[in-house]
Protein backbone atom coordinates (compact mmCIF):
# COMPACT_ATOMS: atom_id res chain seq x y z
CA UNK A 1 0.00 0.00 0.00
CA UNK A 2 1.40 3.00 -1.14
CA UNK A 3 1.64 6.86 0.95
CA UNK A 4 -1.77 8.28 0.80
CA UNK A 5 -3.20 11.56 2.31
CA UNK A 6 -6.97 12.80 2.86
CA UNK A 7 -8.38 16.51 2.58
CA UNK A 8 -12.03 17.80 2.07
CA UNK A 9 -12.38 20.77 -0.21
CA UNK A 10 -14.17 23.04 1.97
CA UNK A 11 -15.85 24.56 -1.15
CA UNK A 12 -15.41 24.56 -5.21
CA UNK A 13 -13.24 27.31 -5.10
CA UNK A 14 -10.98 25.43 -2.46
CA UNK A 15 -10.96 22.18 -4.53
CA UNK A 16 -9.91 23.67 -7.57
CA UNK A 17 -7.13 25.13 -6.05
CA UNK A 18 -6.10 21.85 -4.58
CA UNK A 19 -6.34 19.94 -7.75
CA UNK A 20 -4.22 22.99 -8.99
CA UNK A 21 -1.87 22.36 -6.85
CA UNK A 22 -1.76 18.47 -6.93
CA UNK A 23 -2.25 17.82 -10.27
CA UNK A 24 -2.97 14.17 -10.88
CA UNK A 25 -1.93 13.15 -7.75
CA UNK A 26 -5.48 14.79 -6.49
CA UNK A 27 -7.73 12.18 -6.53
CA UNK A 28 -10.73 12.98 -6.10
CA UNK A 29 -13.20 10.64 -3.94
CA UNK A 30 -16.72 11.08 -5.19
CA UNK A 31 -17.99 7.33 -4.54
CA UNK A 32 -15.09 5.60 -4.50
CA UNK A 33 -16.16 2.56 -6.63
CA UNK A 34 -13.69 3.10 -8.79
CA UNK A 35 -10.75 4.91 -7.22
CA UNK A 36 -10.83 2.06 -3.88
CA UNK A 37 -10.40 -0.62 -6.51
CA UNK A 38 -7.49 1.02 -8.71
CA UNK A 39 -5.74 1.40 -5.17
CA UNK A 40 -6.77 -2.08 -4.06
CA UNK A 41 -5.18 -3.37 -7.57
CA UNK A 42 -2.42 -1.19 -7.56
CA UNK A 43 -3.03 0.47 -10.16
CA UNK A 44 -2.92 3.80 -8.01
CA UNK A 45 -0.61 3.61 -5.35
CA UNK A 46 0.05 7.44 -3.94
CA UNK A 47 -1.82 10.81 -3.55
CA UNK A 48 -4.36 13.07 -1.80
CA UNK A 49 -7.93 12.06 -1.90
CA UNK A 50 -9.87 15.15 -2.81
CA UNK A 51 -13.74 14.20 -0.77
CA UNK A 52 -16.20 15.73 -2.73
CA UNK A 53 -18.63 13.37 -1.83
CA UNK A 54 -20.88 16.41 0.25
CA UNK A 55 -19.73 18.99 -1.56
CA UNK A 56 -22.99 21.07 -2.44
CA UNK A 57 -21.73 23.07 -5.49
CA UNK A 58 -21.08 19.50 -7.25
CA UNK A 59 -25.01 18.14 -6.00
CA UNK A 60 -28.16 18.66 -7.40
CA UNK A 61 -30.43 17.69 -9.84
CA UNK A 62 -32.26 21.50 -11.81
CA UNK A 63 -34.74 21.23 -14.44
CA UNK A 64 -36.15 24.99 -14.32
CA UNK A 65 -35.83 26.46 -17.58
CA UNK A 66 -36.41 24.14 -20.06
CA UNK A 67 -32.91 22.95 -19.46
CA UNK A 68 -31.48 19.60 -16.86
CA UNK A 69 -28.37 20.02 -14.84
CA UNK A 70 -26.84 17.43 -12.72
CA UNK A 71 -24.38 17.92 -10.39
CA UNK A 72 -21.54 15.44 -11.07
CA UNK A 73 -21.44 14.53 -7.67
CA UNK A 74 -25.01 13.24 -7.49
CA UNK A 75 -25.15 9.59 -6.70
CA UNK A 76 -27.07 7.20 -9.56
CA UNK A 77 -29.70 6.17 -6.57
CA UNK A 78 -30.12 10.07 -6.80
CA UNK A 79 -31.01 10.31 -10.33
CA UNK A 80 -32.75 7.47 -9.99
CA UNK A 81 -35.28 8.06 -7.56
CA UNK A 82 -35.36 11.89 -8.40
CA UNK A 83 -39.06 12.52 -8.92
CA UNK A 84 -38.33 15.27 -10.76
CA UNK A 85 -36.37 14.10 -13.10
CA UNK A 86 -38.39 11.17 -13.46
CA UNK A 87 -41.72 13.85 -14.69
CA UNK A 88 -39.31 15.39 -16.97
CA UNK A 89 -37.79 12.93 -18.81
CA UNK A 90 -38.58 9.16 -17.59
CA UNK A 91 -35.83 7.69 -19.72
CA UNK A 92 -32.95 9.16 -17.60
CA UNK A 93 -33.80 7.71 -14.06
CA UNK A 94 -35.16 4.50 -16.18
CA UNK A 95 -31.44 4.17 -17.58
CA UNK A 96 -30.17 4.38 -14.44
CA UNK A 97 -31.85 1.14 -13.47
CA UNK A 98 -29.40 -1.15 -15.10
CA UNK A 99 -26.38 0.45 -13.34
CA UNK A 100 -24.25 -2.21 -11.18
CA UNK A 101 -26.62 -3.05 -8.10
CA UNK A 102 -28.39 -1.22 -5.34
CA UNK A 103 -24.83 -1.07 -2.94
CA UNK A 104 -23.52 0.61 -5.84
CA UNK A 105 -25.66 3.01 -6.72
CA UNK A 106 -25.86 4.54 -3.27
CA UNK A 107 -22.09 5.37 -3.63
CA UNK A 108 -21.33 5.42 -7.21
CA UNK A 109 -21.54 8.98 -9.09
CA UNK A 110 -22.59 9.85 -12.87
CA UNK A 111 -19.44 11.97 -12.88
CA UNK A 112 -17.19 9.52 -11.45
CA UNK A 113 -19.06 7.22 -14.13
CA UNK A 114 -18.40 9.37 -16.63
CA UNK A 115 -14.72 10.41 -15.90
CA UNK A 116 -13.53 7.05 -15.06
CA UNK A 117 -14.09 7.16 -19.53
CA UNK A 118 -14.59 2.90 -19.37
CA UNK A 119 -15.73 2.62 -23.11
CA UNK A 120 -18.63 0.57 -21.82
CA UNK A 121 -19.72 3.22 -19.10
CA UNK A 122 -23.23 2.49 -18.34
CA UNK A 123 -24.09 6.88 -17.57
CA UNK A 124 -22.44 7.14 -21.54
CA UNK A 125 -25.07 5.80 -23.65
CA UNK A 126 -27.82 7.90 -22.06
CA UNK A 127 -25.79 11.27 -21.59
CA UNK A 128 -24.55 10.94 -25.49
CA UNK A 129 -28.24 10.66 -26.68
CA UNK A 130 -29.47 13.63 -25.05
CA UNK A 131 -26.29 15.64 -26.74
CA UNK A 132 -25.17 16.69 -23.04
CA UNK A 133 -22.77 19.36 -22.35
CA UNK A 134 -20.19 18.85 -19.44
CA UNK A 135 -19.28 21.89 -17.49
CA UNK A 136 -15.70 21.76 -16.53
CA UNK A 137 -14.04 23.84 -13.93
CA UNK A 138 -10.57 24.67 -13.20
CA UNK A 139 -8.75 27.25 -11.43
CA UNK A 140 -8.61 28.82 -15.07
CA UNK A 141 -12.29 28.94 -15.31
CA UNK A 142 -15.36 26.75 -16.63
CA UNK A 143 -15.53 25.72 -20.22
CA UNK A 144 -18.21 23.40 -21.74
CA UNK A 145 -17.37 20.77 -23.81
CA UNK A 146 -20.45 18.15 -25.46
CA UNK A 147 -20.29 14.79 -24.24
CA UNK A 148 -18.86 13.02 -27.22
CA UNK A 149 -15.55 15.55 -27.10
CA UNK A 150 -15.27 14.54 -23.28
CA UNK A 151 -14.67 10.60 -24.33
CA UNK A 152 -11.40 10.89 -25.78
CA UNK A 153 -10.00 6.49 -25.14
CA UNK A 154 -10.25 3.51 -23.35
CA UNK A 155 -10.12 5.57 -19.38
CA UNK A 156 -9.10 9.07 -21.53
CA UNK A 157 -11.10 12.21 -21.06
CA UNK A 158 -10.71 15.63 -22.06
CA UNK A 159 -9.88 16.40 -18.45
CA UNK A 160 -6.71 17.90 -17.89
CA UNK A 161 -4.72 17.22 -14.64
CA UNK A 162 -6.16 20.67 -12.95
CA UNK A 163 -9.44 20.35 -14.00
CA UNK A 164 -12.51 18.83 -12.40
CA UNK A 165 -16.06 17.65 -14.15
CA UNK A 166 -18.71 19.94 -12.11
CA UNK A 167 -22.01 19.58 -14.22
CA UNK A 168 -23.84 17.92 -16.85
CA UNK A 169 -26.72 19.43 -19.11
CA UNK A 170 -29.16 18.67 -21.56
CA UNK A 171 -32.18 19.67 -23.14
CA UNK A 172 -34.91 17.43 -23.07
CA UNK A 173 -36.06 16.38 -26.63
CA UNK A 174 -39.00 18.56 -27.94
CA UNK A 175 -41.02 15.08 -29.03
CA UNK A 176 -40.40 11.04 -28.22
CA UNK A 177 -38.98 8.32 -25.68
CA UNK A 178 -35.84 6.73 -24.94
CA UNK A 179 -34.62 3.65 -23.74
CA UNK A 180 -31.74 2.04 -23.07
CA UNK A 181 -30.73 -2.03 -23.17
CA UNK A 182 -27.78 -3.71 -21.11
CA UNK A 183 -26.56 -6.54 -22.50
CA UNK A 184 -24.44 -7.72 -19.54
CA UNK A 185 -22.34 -11.42 -18.22
CA UNK A 186 -24.51 -11.59 -14.94
CA UNK A 187 -27.67 -9.41 -13.96
CA UNK A 188 -26.43 -7.74 -11.01
CA UNK A 189 -22.84 -5.77 -11.11
CA UNK A 190 -21.69 -7.15 -14.06
CA UNK A 191 -19.30 -4.91 -16.96
CA UNK A 192 -22.02 -4.57 -19.98
CA UNK A 193 -20.49 -6.49 -22.40
CA UNK A 194 -23.05 -4.17 -25.24
CA UNK A 195 -24.95 -1.39 -24.07
CA UNK A 196 -27.20 0.64 -26.13
CA UNK A 197 -29.19 3.91 -26.09
CA UNK A 198 -31.84 5.47 -28.61
CA UNK A 199 -34.31 8.10 -28.64
CA UNK A 200 -36.83 8.40 -31.01
CA UNK A 201 -40.06 10.41 -32.20
CA UNK A 202 -41.98 9.62 -35.04
CA UNK A 203 -44.21 11.27 -36.82
CA UNK A 204 -46.86 9.88 -39.45
CA UNK A 205 -44.83 6.34 -38.53
CA UNK A 206 -41.90 8.35 -39.80
CA UNK A 207 -38.34 8.66 -37.52
CA UNK A 208 -38.48 12.36 -37.12
CA UNK A 209 -35.75 12.27 -34.40
CA UNK A 210 -33.67 9.26 -34.43
CA UNK A 211 -30.49 9.01 -31.82
CA UNK A 212 -28.61 6.19 -30.83
CA UNK A 213 -25.30 5.56 -28.60
CA UNK A 214 -23.77 2.45 -27.45
CA UNK A 215 -21.42 1.69 -25.02
CA UNK A 216 -18.51 -1.25 -24.95
CA UNK A 217 -18.27 -1.85 -28.77
CA UNK A 218 -15.45 0.84 -29.59
CA UNK A 219 -12.66 2.91 -27.44
CA UNK A 220 -15.13 5.05 -26.12
CA UNK A 221 -18.65 5.19 -26.04
CA UNK A 222 -20.26 6.69 -29.41
CA UNK A 223 -22.99 7.98 -31.18
CA UNK A 224 -24.21 5.31 -33.95
CA UNK A 225 -24.04 7.75 -37.00
CA UNK A 226 -24.51 5.32 -39.65
CA UNK A 227 -27.82 3.68 -38.04
CA UNK A 228 -29.16 7.62 -37.56
CA UNK A 229 -28.53 8.68 -40.96
CA UNK A 230 -29.79 5.18 -42.38
CA UNK A 231 -32.92 5.15 -40.32
CA UNK A 232 -33.87 8.77 -40.07
CA UNK A 233 -37.01 9.39 -42.08
CA UNK A 234 -37.90 5.96 -42.47
CA UNK A 235 -41.09 4.14 -41.65
CA UNK A 236 -40.43 1.70 -38.70
CA UNK A 237 -41.77 -1.15 -38.96
CA UNK A 238 -41.07 -4.84 -38.58
CA UNK A 239 -39.45 -5.06 -42.20
CA UNK A 240 -37.43 -1.83 -41.66
CA UNK A 241 -36.35 -2.64 -38.60
CA UNK A 242 -34.68 -6.05 -39.54
CA UNK A 243 -32.78 -4.51 -42.35
CA UNK A 244 -31.80 -1.13 -41.25
CA UNK A 245 -30.86 -2.11 -37.69
CA UNK A 246 -27.78 -4.38 -39.12
CA UNK A 247 -26.38 -0.14 -40.53
CA UNK A 248 -25.10 -0.11 -36.65
CA UNK A 249 -22.39 -2.53 -38.10
CA UNK A 250 -20.72 0.50 -39.33
CA UNK A 251 -20.61 1.98 -36.01
CA UNK A 252 -18.41 -0.20 -34.05
CA UNK A 253 -15.09 -1.02 -33.53
CA UNK A 254 -15.51 -3.68 -31.10
CA UNK A 255 -12.80 -5.66 -29.08
CA UNK A 256 -12.66 -8.80 -28.48
CA UNK A 257 -11.89 -9.55 -24.62
CA UNK A 258 -13.09 -12.13 -21.45
CA UNK A 259 -16.92 -10.52 -21.81
CA UNK A 260 -17.22 -11.59 -25.85
CA UNK A 261 -15.66 -11.32 -29.01
CA UNK A 262 -15.84 -9.05 -31.97
CA UNK A 263 -18.42 -11.12 -33.81
CA UNK A 264 -20.31 -11.67 -30.76
CA UNK A 265 -20.82 -7.67 -30.01
CA UNK A 266 -21.56 -6.62 -33.87
CA UNK A 267 -24.47 -9.77 -33.54
CA UNK A 268 -25.38 -8.24 -30.19
CA UNK A 269 -25.54 -4.82 -31.18
CA UNK A 270 -27.69 -5.55 -33.94
CA UNK A 271 -30.13 -7.18 -32.09
CA UNK A 272 -30.19 -4.48 -29.33
CA UNK A 273 -30.78 -2.12 -32.03
CA UNK A 274 -33.94 -3.89 -33.06
CA UNK A 275 -35.23 -4.77 -29.35
CA UNK A 276 -34.87 -0.96 -28.69
CA UNK A 277 -36.51 0.35 -32.48
CA UNK A 278 -39.01 -2.26 -31.71
CA UNK A 279 -39.97 -1.06 -28.21
CA UNK A 280 -39.96 2.29 -29.47
CA UNK A 281 -41.86 2.47 -32.42
CA UNK A 282 -44.45 0.42 -30.48
CA UNK A 283 -44.46 -2.59 -33.14
CA UNK A 284 -42.97 -4.80 -30.02
CA UNK A 285 -46.65 -6.21 -29.45
CA UNK A 286 -46.72 -7.52 -32.98
CA UNK A 287 -44.26 -9.82 -32.65
CA UNK B 1 0.91 25.11 0.17
CA UNK B 2 -1.51 22.94 2.50
CA UNK B 3 -0.65 20.60 4.90
CA UNK B 4 -2.37 17.16 4.32
CA UNK B 5 -3.28 14.79 6.80
CA UNK B 6 -2.12 10.82 6.78
CA UNK B 7 -3.79 9.59 9.24
CA UNK B 8 -7.26 10.98 10.51
CA UNK B 9 -9.66 10.03 14.04
CA UNK B 10 -12.75 9.42 13.43
CA UNK B 11 -15.73 8.93 15.70
CA UNK B 12 -18.15 6.42 14.17
CA UNK B 13 -20.97 4.96 15.84
CA UNK B 14 -21.10 1.05 15.08
CA UNK B 15 -24.92 -0.36 16.41
CA UNK B 16 -25.59 2.16 18.26
CA UNK B 17 -21.96 2.59 20.13
CA UNK B 18 -19.88 5.31 19.55
CA UNK B 19 -16.24 4.23 18.57
CA UNK B 20 -13.30 6.61 18.14
CA UNK B 21 -10.09 5.75 16.89
CA UNK B 22 -7.19 7.38 14.54
CA UNK B 23 -7.53 5.67 11.46
CA UNK B 24 -4.62 5.99 8.05
CA UNK B 25 -6.23 7.84 4.96
CA UNK B 26 -6.19 4.62 3.01
CA UNK B 27 -7.76 2.19 5.72
CA UNK B 28 -11.50 0.77 4.60
CA UNK B 29 -14.60 0.69 6.50
CA UNK B 30 -14.39 -3.03 6.27
CA UNK B 31 -10.50 -2.75 7.60
CA UNK B 32 -11.68 -0.29 10.50
CA UNK B 33 -14.36 -2.65 11.30
CA UNK B 34 -12.81 -6.01 11.52
CA UNK B 35 -8.57 -5.16 12.77
CA UNK B 36 -9.36 -2.02 14.73
CA UNK B 37 -13.00 -2.44 16.51
CA UNK B 38 -13.02 -6.51 15.83
CA UNK B 39 -16.48 -6.89 14.46
CA UNK B 40 -15.81 -9.90 12.60
CA UNK B 41 -19.56 -10.93 11.33
CA UNK B 42 -18.81 -9.33 8.22
CA UNK B 43 -16.75 -10.86 6.04
CA UNK B 44 -13.93 -9.72 3.06
CA UNK B 45 -14.59 -11.64 0.11
CA UNK B 46 -13.63 -9.69 -3.55
CA UNK B 47 -12.87 -6.39 -1.71
CA UNK B 48 -13.73 -4.38 -5.13
CA UNK B 49 -17.48 -4.12 -4.77
CA UNK B 50 -18.18 -7.27 -6.74
CA UNK B 51 -19.51 -9.62 -4.55
CA UNK B 52 -20.77 -8.09 -1.39
CA UNK B 53 -20.02 -9.84 1.27
CA UNK B 54 -18.56 -6.67 3.21
CA UNK B 55 -22.30 -5.31 3.07
CA UNK B 56 -23.46 -3.23 6.21
CA UNK B 57 -25.91 -0.52 6.47
CA UNK B 58 -24.50 3.11 6.65
CA UNK B 59 -26.56 6.22 7.41
CA UNK B 60 -29.75 4.10 6.68
CA UNK B 61 -28.33 2.81 3.11
CA UNK B 62 -26.61 -0.47 2.09
CA UNK B 63 -22.89 -0.67 0.94
CA UNK B 64 -20.02 -2.58 0.27
CA UNK B 65 -17.95 -1.04 2.86
CA UNK B 66 -14.58 -2.48 1.09
CA UNK B 67 -15.58 0.70 -1.05
CA UNK B 68 -15.31 3.54 1.94
CA UNK B 69 -12.69 4.62 3.33
CA UNK B 70 -12.62 4.62 7.08
CA UNK B 71 -12.50 8.85 7.18
CA UNK B 72 -15.60 8.89 5.06
CA UNK B 73 -17.55 7.04 7.51
CA UNK B 74 -16.42 9.35 10.15
CA UNK B 75 -19.51 10.82 11.87
CA UNK B 76 -21.84 8.41 10.33
CA UNK B 77 -24.11 5.44 12.22
CA UNK B 78 -23.21 1.86 10.88
CA UNK B 79 -25.37 -1.22 11.25
CA UNK B 80 -23.27 -4.65 10.94
CA UNK B 81 -24.28 -8.10 11.66
CA UNK B 82 -23.77 -7.94 14.98
CA UNK B 83 -26.06 -5.46 16.16
CA UNK B 84 -29.39 -7.45 14.21
CA UNK B 85 -29.83 -9.62 17.26
CA UNK B 86 -30.92 -8.20 20.50
CA UNK B 87 -30.68 -9.84 23.72
CA UNK B 88 -29.54 -13.49 21.98
CA UNK B 89 -32.91 -13.13 20.22
CA UNK B 90 -32.27 -13.61 16.24
CA UNK B 91 -34.25 -10.61 13.75
CA UNK B 92 -37.13 -12.14 12.30
CA UNK B 93 -34.95 -12.53 8.94
CA UNK B 94 -32.18 -14.19 10.78
CA UNK B 95 -34.96 -17.00 12.09
CA UNK B 96 -36.45 -16.98 8.49
CA UNK B 97 -33.26 -17.83 6.85
CA UNK B 98 -32.43 -20.24 9.22
CA UNK B 99 -35.82 -21.93 8.47
CA UNK B 100 -35.71 -21.78 4.99
CA UNK B 101 -32.40 -22.97 4.28
CA UNK B 102 -30.89 -19.81 2.99
CA UNK B 103 -27.75 -20.09 4.91
CA UNK B 104 -24.99 -23.29 3.81
CA UNK B 105 -21.45 -22.04 3.68
CA UNK B 106 -22.64 -18.99 5.47
CA UNK B 107 -19.85 -16.36 3.55
CA UNK B 108 -22.59 -14.36 2.34
CA UNK B 109 -24.83 -14.78 5.12
CA UNK B 110 -24.12 -11.22 6.77
CA UNK B 111 -24.16 -8.87 3.76
CA UNK B 112 -26.88 -10.96 2.45
CA UNK B 113 -28.90 -10.15 5.71
CA UNK B 114 -27.67 -6.38 5.92
CA UNK B 115 -29.23 -6.09 2.40
CA UNK B 116 -32.73 -7.97 2.63
CA UNK B 117 -33.16 -6.01 5.97
CA UNK B 118 -32.40 -2.54 4.25
CA UNK B 119 -34.85 -3.40 1.70
CA UNK B 120 -37.76 -4.42 4.87
CA UNK B 121 -36.81 -1.71 6.76
CA UNK B 122 -37.71 0.77 3.46
CA UNK B 123 -39.88 -1.09 2.37
CA UNK B 124 -41.79 -3.47 4.61
CA UNK B 125 -43.67 -5.69 2.02
CA UNK B 126 -41.56 -5.96 -1.27
CA UNK B 127 -42.76 -7.75 -4.37
CA UNK B 128 -40.61 -10.95 -5.13
CA UNK B 129 -39.00 -8.37 -8.18
CA UNK B 130 -37.84 -6.02 -5.47
CA UNK B 131 -36.18 -8.97 -3.25
CA UNK B 132 -34.42 -9.88 -6.67
CA UNK B 133 -33.33 -6.64 -6.80
CA UNK B 134 -32.34 -5.47 -3.47
CA UNK B 135 -29.91 -8.44 -2.92
CA UNK B 136 -28.40 -8.15 -6.72
CA UNK B 137 -25.20 -7.06 -5.62
CA UNK B 138 -24.95 -10.00 -3.03
CA UNK B 139 -23.48 -12.83 -4.11
CA UNK B 140 -24.46 -16.32 -3.10
CA UNK B 141 -22.61 -19.87 -4.41
CA UNK B 142 -24.33 -22.32 -2.79
CA UNK B 143 -28.05 -21.78 -2.14
CA UNK B 144 -29.25 -20.47 -6.14
CA UNK B 145 -30.89 -17.95 -4.22
CA UNK B 146 -34.22 -19.29 -4.34
CA UNK B 147 -34.15 -20.23 -0.45
CA UNK B 148 -32.66 -16.81 0.35
CA UNK B 149 -35.66 -15.02 -1.59
CA UNK B 150 -38.35 -16.98 -0.22
CA UNK B 151 -36.54 -16.23 3.49
CA UNK B 152 -37.40 -12.60 2.94
CA UNK B 153 -40.54 -13.29 1.40
CA UNK B 154 -41.52 -14.87 4.12
CA UNK B 155 -41.29 -11.88 6.79
CA UNK B 156 -42.48 -9.71 4.35
CA UNK B 157 -45.70 -12.15 4.26
CA UNK B 158 -45.18 -11.32 7.71
CA UNK B 159 -45.41 -15.51 7.91
CA UNK B 160 -45.09 -17.15 11.34
CA UNK B 161 -42.23 -19.18 12.06
CA UNK B 162 -43.75 -22.56 12.98
CA UNK B 163 -45.63 -23.05 9.94
CA UNK B 164 -42.39 -21.88 7.67
CA UNK B 165 -40.61 -24.45 9.31
CA UNK B 166 -42.68 -27.45 8.14
CA UNK B 167 -43.65 -26.51 4.41
CA UNK B 168 -40.17 -24.86 4.06
CA UNK B 169 -38.14 -27.57 4.57
CA UNK B 170 -39.71 -29.95 2.01
CA UNK B 171 -38.93 -27.31 -0.52
CA UNK B 172 -35.76 -25.77 0.25
CA UNK B 173 -34.11 -27.09 2.60
CA UNK B 174 -33.23 -31.03 1.74
CA UNK B 175 -30.33 -31.48 3.16
CA UNK B 176 -31.61 -31.19 6.40
CA UNK B 177 -34.66 -33.43 6.36
CA UNK B 178 -33.93 -36.16 3.12
CA UNK B 179 -30.19 -36.53 4.96
CA UNK B 180 -28.61 -36.06 1.59
CA UNK B 181 -25.80 -33.76 2.69
CA UNK B 182 -23.93 -34.10 5.70
CA UNK B 183 -24.58 -31.88 8.35
CA UNK B 184 -27.92 -32.90 9.52
CA UNK B 185 -29.26 -31.44 12.56
CA UNK B 186 -25.95 -29.45 13.30
CA UNK B 187 -26.35 -27.04 9.78
CA UNK B 188 -29.24 -25.53 12.44
CA UNK B 189 -26.86 -24.93 15.08
CA UNK B 190 -24.36 -23.76 12.35
CA UNK B 191 -27.02 -21.26 10.72
CA UNK B 192 -27.26 -19.69 13.80
CA UNK B 193 -24.08 -18.90 14.68
CA UNK B 194 -23.31 -17.78 10.63
CA UNK B 195 -26.71 -15.67 10.81
CA UNK B 196 -25.67 -13.92 13.60
CA UNK B 197 -21.70 -12.89 12.97
CA UNK B 198 -20.79 -15.11 15.14
CA UNK B 199 -18.32 -17.88 13.57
Amino acid sequence: MGSFQFYKPKGVEDLLKMKAELGERGLILAGGSNLLVYIRNGIINEGTFLDVKNLKPLKGIDTSNGKITIGAGETIREILESAKLREKIPFFPDSMKEFANPLIRSKATIGGNAADASPAADTAPPLLVLDTETVIGSHRGERVIPIKEFFKGPKKTALKPDEVLLRFQFSVPEAGKGVFLKFGLRNGTAVSVTSLAAWLALDGGKAVDIRIALGGVAPTPVRAINAESALKGQKLNEESILTLSEEVEKDLRPISDVRGSTEYRKDLTVELLRRALRKLSGTEAAL
Amino acid sequence: MHEYKKSFSITVRVNGNEYKDRVPSHMTLLQFLKERLHFLGTKEGCSIGECGACTVIMDGKAVTSCLVLAVEADGSSIRTIEGEAKNGELTPLQKAFIEHGAVQCGFCTPGMIMSAQNLLDRNPHPSREDIVEAISGNLCRCTGYEQIIQAVQSVANGATKQNNLVGVKSVGGGGDTEGGQPGGKVSEHNSKSKTGGTL
